[in-house]
């Protein structure tokens, strides 16, 4: 890339070959073993019936992926992941969006203040945000009750994360509560890039704020708001069911179960090590083809406006 | 200007009115639940169980800490975490740092296939290595080790080294080259040039990396969980989350939530000390690929 020395001294290449070499491989071999091998180990083990051990590894083809079809829980599990994508999705962005566009676009004094604010779920363990929230839902000495309480006749004791219809939906605020102030970040960042010129003509031109947020502002940020997107997508499906983990278990009777922590069980409960396997390689197949989907949809979003 | 140059400056004002009411209502519902569990770590079973949630605590009852920290073993849960954490933010920056050093300034065969594998990794999902990952160090003797799980966090499957590298590029690609070129002129050695003038030079962008990767190890749950099986080796979050576990037999709300103080208190402080990093960092350039 540069030439830090224009004059080639004797054995000057292989000192620097093995320098750069020197740099490369302590973190590429760790990173290969800790990284690369597990998820290509995955994807190996998902053709194998393993239930531990050395001996009992046989190979069975395509053996656990009709298991896999003919599973029952699997097809509630994708519903589940889905529903949680879908919502995450619409109300991240929608609030991320609205709290980023405020803050820059109104000039607003306390501007900084809100951002560090807004933030800070962010930086709270998962675990912490499981059990507050847990605790805000218990039916008898929680927040949302006691709160809803103040506002009726005889007190509410609704079972929120053990009511078959209400436990997903309740699964819903930790996630967005948490998941908002990080993608607001990028889309600040974003909002920040765009030239202020563009917006003062428009405002010149008597354009309101919201005409120049469908005009100058969303075309302007798409590439990070399909990003954002494709991001949540992706850690929707891979680490929301350690909510599930910390606040249903996947209960009452699978209602809240998803794909990951089916896995979870399957692996480190159930010790069905390759068909847990498996359902990690169905994972990996529905982020890729959710991200290929939605490239093309939000592609074709760009090109209309 | 903006303000002069609109026809409504009433409307402005009622618009501005409405977002800052809202914004204040997100606030609230933000930093509640924090304020809410710093109150009710101050409770005893008795006023958790008959007051009302919002109820400053009639009594302070501060030795729930000193019960959680002793009896409930946070002590040594918060020593795990934090030798955790050290090792593993040391360990992935000292690794991602070189590997990203050379990514930016030098260009040999295979460097864009290399970058590509680390950029790769972070969308893939990572729970297709669970399983594998959990054989892997049982193999290695590794389970239920905390030198394990800083490996783990190092290099693993989480995801901070790929981040760090991707950052660690965009950060040295900014910076001049005049002082290495000088540098090799008046004959330091390469590793010399690294260790005596990019590593200082670098010190912002690595202290952002290593905040963000000490946030994300302090707050780890589900490799920790899936590691460590001796109690006497958790980590805050699986402490906390064992702790609930248990409330079904022996209810400990204050306890419980003077742990949850606990894990916040020193992320808190950070943040308090370090936000401008820690927002700054993500929005300098991570994720816009």
């Amino acid at each position: 890339m540069i030439k830090l020395n224009n004059k080639p001294k004797a054995g000057y290449a292989a000192r620097r070959r093995l320098f750069i070499a020197g740099f490369l491989l302590p973190t590429f071999i760790l990173f290969s073993i800790f990284t690369i091998y597990p998820l290509l180990r995955g994807l190996y083990l998902s053709f194998f019936d393993w239930s531990g051990g050395s001996e009992t590894m046989n190979f069975i083809g395509f053996g656990n992926y009709k298991d896999l079809l003919d599973d029952e829980v699997i097809p509630g599990a994708i519903k589940n992941d889905y529903f949680l994508v879908f919502w995450k999705v619409i109300l991240i962005m929608l609030f991320a969006t609205f709290f980023a566009v405020s803050l820059t676009r109104l000039k607003l004094k306390e501007y900084g203040l809100y951002r560090v604010i807004f933030f800070f779920p962010n930086i709270i363990s998962v675990s912490v945000i499981g059990v507050l929230w847990s605790f805000i839902y218990n039916p008898h000495l929680g927040f949302l009750n006691s709160f809803l309480s103040l506002f009726t006749q005889k007190s509410v004791d609704t079972n929120w994360l053990g009511d078959s219809h209400l436990a997903m939906w309740s699964l819903l605020p930790p996630s967005v509560w948490a998941g908002i102030g990080f993608y607001m970040l990028l889309i600040i960042a974003s909002i920040l890039g765009i030239p202020s010129s563009l917006y003062e003509a428009a405002s010149m031109d008597g354009a309101g704020q919201w005409k120049q947020f469908t005009k100058i502002t969303l075309p302007l940020i798409w590439e990070q708001f399909k990003t954002s997107i494709i991001h949540i997508v992706i850690t929707t499906l891979n680490g929301s069911f350690i909510i599930v983990k910390l606040m249903t278990d996947g209960g009452p009777d699978n209602h809240t179960q998803v794909l990951g922590y089916y896995l979870y069980q399957m692996g480190f409960k159930q010790f069905h090590l390759s068909y847990g396997a498996t359902i990690g390689v169905l994972i990996l197949i529905l982020s890729i083809i959710t991200t290929l989907i939605l490239q093309r949809l939000l592609r074709r979003d760009t090109i209309e406006m | 200007m903006n303000k002069a140059a609109r026809p409504k400056p009433a409307g402005l004002w009622i618009s501005k009115t409405v977002v800052r009411v809202l914004l204040l209502l997100w606030t609230l519902i933000v930093l509640y639940p924090v304020f809410w569990t710093f109150i009710t770590s101050l409770k005893n079973n008795q006023q958790v169980m008959l007051g009302k949630p919002w109820d400053f605590p009639s009594v302070m009852h501060f030795e729930n800490y000193a019960n959680v920290w002793s009896r409930a073993h946070f002590g040594s849960y918060f020593m795990n975490s934090i030798l955790v954490t050290a090792g593993s933010t040391i360990l992935s920056l000292a690794l991602a740092s070189t590997t990203a050093y050379i990514l930016a300034r030098y260009s040999f065969k295979g460097r864009g296939v290399l970058y590509f594998i680390y950029i790769a990794s972070m969308m893939i999902p990572t729970t297709l290595g669970l399983i594998p990952l959990f054989f892997l160090l049982n193999d290695m003797h590794l389970s239920n080790s905390l030198l394990g799980l800083t490996l783990v966090y190092s290099v693993g499957t989480i995801g901070i080294l790929p981040l760090g590298i991707f950052f660690l590029v965009g950060f040295y690609k900014t910076l001049p080259k005049e002082l290495e070129e000088a540098a090799t002129i008046d004959g330091s050695s390469l590793s010399g040039i690294f260790l005596r003038i990019m590593l200082p030079l670098s010190s912002p962008g690595m202290i952002t990396v290593g905040i963000m990767n000490a946030l994300t190890v302090w707050n780890e749950y589900i490799m920790a969980t899936v590691l460590i099986n001796d109690p006497m080796k958790y980590t805050i979050p699986v402490g906390i989350a064992v702790m609930q576990g248990e409330m079904q037999y022996r209810t400990e709300w204050g306890p419980l939530f003077a742990g949850l103080s606990i894990s916040m208190i020193p992320v808190i402080v950070m943040y308090v000390i370090y936000q401008r990093q820690i927002t700054g960092g993500l929005t300098a350039g991570a994720l816009k690929g």
